[in-house]
Formats: C-alpha cells, structure tokens, sequence
C-alpha cells in the first residue's frame, strides 16, 4: 500500500469516528481534513481523550500526556501527521 | 453615606483599588490591568449603562467569551445599580433569549464576535434595545451605528461617558446577580442572589482559603456557573491577581498546568474534572508548581482514586470540597487531610461559618447518626432571594424552617439526600428527583426530555444517565418514534442543540419502537438505564 493511499484511509476513519462519535452539534458537520477542531468548540477536553484512545487502538501507537497539545489536535490534517510522526 | 465594611460586592474592588491602585487586579492572556485601572474601567462602562437607562434593580446580560470583558462587565454592572445576568456564549439562542425575555434584559453587554448572536436573541423576540461593546477592539468611532432594532455604543464611546458615577443608592438586600439553571419541565429557572447572599459566601472563603494580596487565584469557571464568584469577588477583595481562562482552557491538561506553573497560580477552584483530567493528562511530576498552595472542588463527587494521584502529584497544596447548590453559593465544607484505603467516598463535609444545614428523614426526624439518611435543608445569609418571576417555585424550594416554625426562618430544601459519618460529617448519596449532575453542571432529566418530545418524529423519550468516573453522567436518550418515522441520531442531536446548551445535549441515543413501561405504566427508567449500560 502507498504512503498516500494509508493516509486517506487514515483520514477517512478519523473523520468517521468523530462525526459519528463526537459530534453533538451536527450543524458543525461536514468535517473536512481542515475543519478547525478546538477553534470551533468539536473537541473539547473530554472528547479528544476518547479520540486519543481509538488512535491507541486504531493505528497502534502509544499517545503520551506530551503529545495532546493543541498543535497535534488542530483539525484531522494535523492528527494525521502526528500519528504519522509516532509511527515512525 | 458609606459603611466602612463591604456591604455591596463592588466595595470590594473599590477598597482594594484605593488599599493597591498599582498592584494586579486581573490577567487574561497576555492584558493585565491593575487595581486602579479596573475600578476606573468599570466606573466608565458604570457611566455609559446609566446613559442607557439602567436604573437600580434592572437586569442587564453580559453576553462575552470568558475574557477581560467579563471582569470588567460583572463590576460595571453592580457598579450602575443593576443585578448582572451571564448569558453563556457557548449556549443555543433559543435559550439566551428565553432568558431575556424571562427577566427582561433591556441592555446587554456585549464584543463584536457576539455581535450577530445579539441580533439573533433579538430576532427571536429578546426585549434588547441597548448594546455596549465591551471589547477594546471594537472599531468603530464615537458617533456609533443606530441601527433600527437597538443602540449601539463602541468602547471609544464609552470611554467618554462622564465621571464621577453618582451611588444608585443599592443596599445589600438588592439582586446582585441571576443564574440560570436547569428545569425540571424544560424551563430554565433564574436564581436571584443578593449582594449580602454573595457576600456571605464570598468573605468565608477567602477567609477559609486566607486569601490575600500575594496570591493568584485562577477563574476557571464560566461566569453563568456560581463557582465564578470566588475568583471574582473573593480575589478582589483580597488584593490579590485573579487569572481569566478562556474557555478552551481545559481543552489541554498539559497547557493548563504550564500556565499553572508560569502564572503562579497559588489558588485553584474548580468541577473535579478539569482536575481529573490534570491529574491524569497533565503531566503534573514534570513541574512543581510552588505557589500551589490550595486546591478546591465542587460541583460533583470526586472519584477517591482520582483525588488520591492528584494529591500525590500535588503533595503541598490543601485540598478542599465545598457543597452548595446555586440557591446557596457553598454551605457546607470539608478539608481533605488522609486519604488512606479506609476512605471511599469524600465527605461534603460540615456547615460552613454562619450557616446551618441539618438533614431530615422522610417521616420528618433530624438525622442524627451513621446510617440514617434524609434530605439536606440550609437556612443562613448565603440562602437565594428566590427564583425570578416564580413565586410558586420559589415556596416549594424555601419553606419555614420545620424545625422552628415560630420564628417564619426561610430554609432551603436542596434535594440533596445526605447522611452522616462517624465524625459528624454529611456524605452525599444522591437525589430525591430527577437532577443529575454532568460535567459539574446541574441537569434535570426532564429538561433534557422535554426539548426532545417537541421534536414532530417522536412519540416517547426516556433520558438516562450513565454513571462516568470522569464527567459524572452521560446522557443517553432512548426515543420511540412516531408512525414509523425514525430520525436519526444526528437529527435528534441537531434538534436538541437548537434548544439546549452543549452540556445537556444526549451523547448518544437510540431507538426501540415502543419503551418498557412499569406496572403502574410509568416509564421504567430503572430497565432502559441498565439495558444503556449493557449495551442494549
């Protein structure tokens, strides 16, 4: 599989997980690799935790307390190249 | 005339800004403004909401993201003689413009990013016909737009208005401020709280924490929640720096306790779980926070193996947990001082200084001992005025001490079931109604309920709490549709957050096609919530 086609796969199930999990207020849909996730209130405090266990799950990867800051949690691009950076 | 003691809680800005008009009053991000400064701030937007016509007693809205504007909202509307109003900036405008209307909000604080939330309120029938723009980054000139809904004044306009302020003549019994809470029939309810009701709770504590100049208490809370009030009162009295967060604050543990550190946080006041969530998130063994020197919650029940890691990694501050509902600011307190394996569960501890709480059992008998359970009553300077608008409510909450019926003493019924320990101290168990607590904030399931039976696709709804460690509650909506018509989650969840604010929104819901019912045909809350937790 390609770098690029893994990372789109990547996204799709970021994106999915919190549409159907986070999400309360769905005027706030669609979410897109550059929706602002904190800016616009999605994640907050309690939902990137249950955001941070399925990336531990899905991808493999131990999240430490050091890595759930707001530059890694931004929007899903950001997500996505901080889980790409732990696996390597 | 003045008295020399504080009997309004703007006295207590005033004397520390004639006691240390150059030391810090307030810090938010990266303004400070001084004692000095903010007493003169206020007194300007004082001015101005007098201009306006706010007279002693009007309710005025403060309508800002948790900022400078807040601060200096809350002084300059006690300063004019009005009785503040917190709209919280996060919650749907259906709502903020019920509570307009409710009490009648004529005037409103505001800043330009709520400026469209305003017209909304507006449009959705709030009585609003004045708006000052608190922010100091509002653009516009004097002059000002006079759109023809309402009158606009920018913050260069404001900073015009004449000084001195002349007294509005309040006195303590006056309505300081007003908060909404939750209702049980979808209704939010406004809690009045007098200065001398504010007062009474904001002098114990900072004399219980010994708050003075040196210290830097962080506001955590949001103004519309009562824990606020600490910060912002208790502080300025004191002389010492009060530390706005914005509301994002909490969003990362490891930012929070970085700012902790490098602000010098030495008091801290908040729910459990923003304190959880630093304990287990926040990365507390990489720093040693010095000036740490007191930690409070209150809100909720703070899980023992929680409070124990953050006591480790907090191994110099005292640790407290304070209990009151909105109607009665704090009233009772415990100081946390083992926390060895014989201990399960925190007390809410015993009455604080000039108040008095006691317990009753069902056939009406003071609860004396381990064992016996009743529900908490508390009489004292801290107790509300009463619920705006709604005498009915307000007799069926206050009622004549039963203990003491001569003497016509208001007491207030919590709902709270308590018992007590072998040291005198109450524990809480839970309640005699429907509220619940999530997040630290009071919900009353029928609330929650009644916003979703307005939606034309359903027939039955059941709302049931599912116990979480961390934010107290989940919501977990079951729903029997009407005619077949299943909507869908996201629906239900779109539909709910144009009528409730984020807190009470369902985090999940499902759909049976009819609900389980007991033998006297009431819903079986008790079936739906153990088959939400079974996954069912």
């Amino acid at each position: 599989m390609t770098g690029e086609s893994r990372d789109t796969i990547a996204e799709s199930s970021i994106i999915d997980f919190i549409t159907k999990e986070i999400v309360t207020r769905p005027e706030l849909l669609p979410i897109g690799l550059d929706t602002q996730l904190i800016e616009s209130g999605i994640l907050d405090s309690l939902s990137i935790l249950r955001l941070v266990s399925f990336i531990e799950d899905k991808f493999s990867v131990k999240v430490s307390p050091e890595d759930v800051v707001g530059e890694n949690f931004e929007t899903v691009k950001s997500i996505i190249g901080f889980v790409n950076a732990k696996k390597k | 005339m003045s008295l020399s003691r504080p009997y309004l809680l703007h006295h207590l800005l005033q004397n520390s800004a004639s006691n240390y008009p150059r030391e810090p009053a307030v810090r938010a991000g990266s303004r400070q403004l001084t004692y000095g400064e903010l007493d003169s701030l206020s007194d300007r937007v004082a001015a101005s909401l007098r201009s306006a016509g706010v007279a002693k007693g009007d309710r005025v809205g403060i309508y800002v993201p948790k900022s400078m504007a807040s601060i200096i909202g809350v002084y300059s509307i006690l300063k004019s003689g009005g009785a503040y109003v917190p709209f919280d900036p996060e919650a749907p405008p259906d709502r903020l413009a019920f509570i307009a209307k409710d009490c009648g909000v004529r005037t409103i604080l505001s800043c330009t990013s709520k400026r469209p939330g305003v017209e909304e309120l507006i449009a959705k029938g709030a009585p609003i016909t004045n708006v000052l723009m608190i922010d100091s980054d509002t653009v516009k000139g004097p002059g000002d737009a006079e759109s023809s809904k309402f009158t606009e004044s920018s913050w260069a306009k404001i900073q015009e208005s004449a000084l001195p302020l002349p007294e509005a003549g309040s006195n303590e019994t006056d309505t300081a401020y007003i908060l909404y809470t939750s209702g049980s029939t979808g209704v939010p309810k406004g809690v009045m709280i007098s200065h001398r009701n504010s007062l009474a709770f904001v002098e114990w504590a900072a004399d219980v924490v010994d708050l003075s100049q040196s210290d830097t208490v962080a506001c955590h809370a949001p103004l519309h929640f009562d824990i606020s009030t600490f910060s912002i009162f208790s502080t300025c009295g004191a002389g010492g720096k009060v530390l706005m967060l914005p509301e994002k604050a909490s969003t990362f543990p490891i930012e929070t306790a970085n700012l902790i550190e490098k602000e010098g946080v030495s008091v801290w006041y908040s729910v459990p779980s923003a304190l959880i969530l630093l304990a287990l998130y926040g990365n507390l063994q990489k720093h040693d926070f010095k000036r740490l020197r007191a930690v409070v919650f209150a809100g909720e029940v703070f899980p023992v193996k929680y409070l124990k890691q953050l006591v480790s990694l907090l191994p110099r501050a005292r640790f407290m947990n304070w209990y009151g509902p909105t109607e009665t600011n704090v009233c009772t307190s415990f100081e946390v001082t083992r926390l060895d394996d014989s201990v399960t569960s925190i007390p809410i501890g015993k009455a604080c200084a000039n108040s008095e709480v006691f317990a009753l059992t069902e056939d009406g008998r003071v609860v004396s001992k381990p064992g016996e359970t009743g529900e908490l009553l508390v009489r004292g300077p801290t107790v509300m005025q009463g619920y705006w608008g709604d005498k009915e409510k307000t007799k069926k909450h206050i009622v004549t001490n039963p203990l003491n019926p001569a003497l016509e003493e208001r007491v207030y019924k919590t709902g709270d079931l308590v018992t007590l320990d072998g040291e005198g101290n109450y524990l809480y168990i839970g309640r005699r109604d429907g509220m619940i607590k999530t997040r630290g904030y009071r919900v009353e399931i029928g609330d929650i309920e009644a916003a979703i039976y307005q939606h034309p696709s359903v027939k039955e709804v059941v709302v049931v709490p599912i116990p979480d460690d961390i934010v107290g509650n989940r919501l977990h909506a079951v729903i029997s549709p009407r005619d077949g018509k299943t909507p869908t989650k996201e629906e239900i969840q779109m539909f709910c957050s144009s009528k409730l604010p984020k807190y009470m929104i369902p985090d999940t819901v499902a759909f049976l096609p009819s609900l389980p019912k007991t033998s006297s045909g009431k819903m079986d809350r008790v079936a739906l919530a153990q088959g939400a937790r079974s996954g069912t």
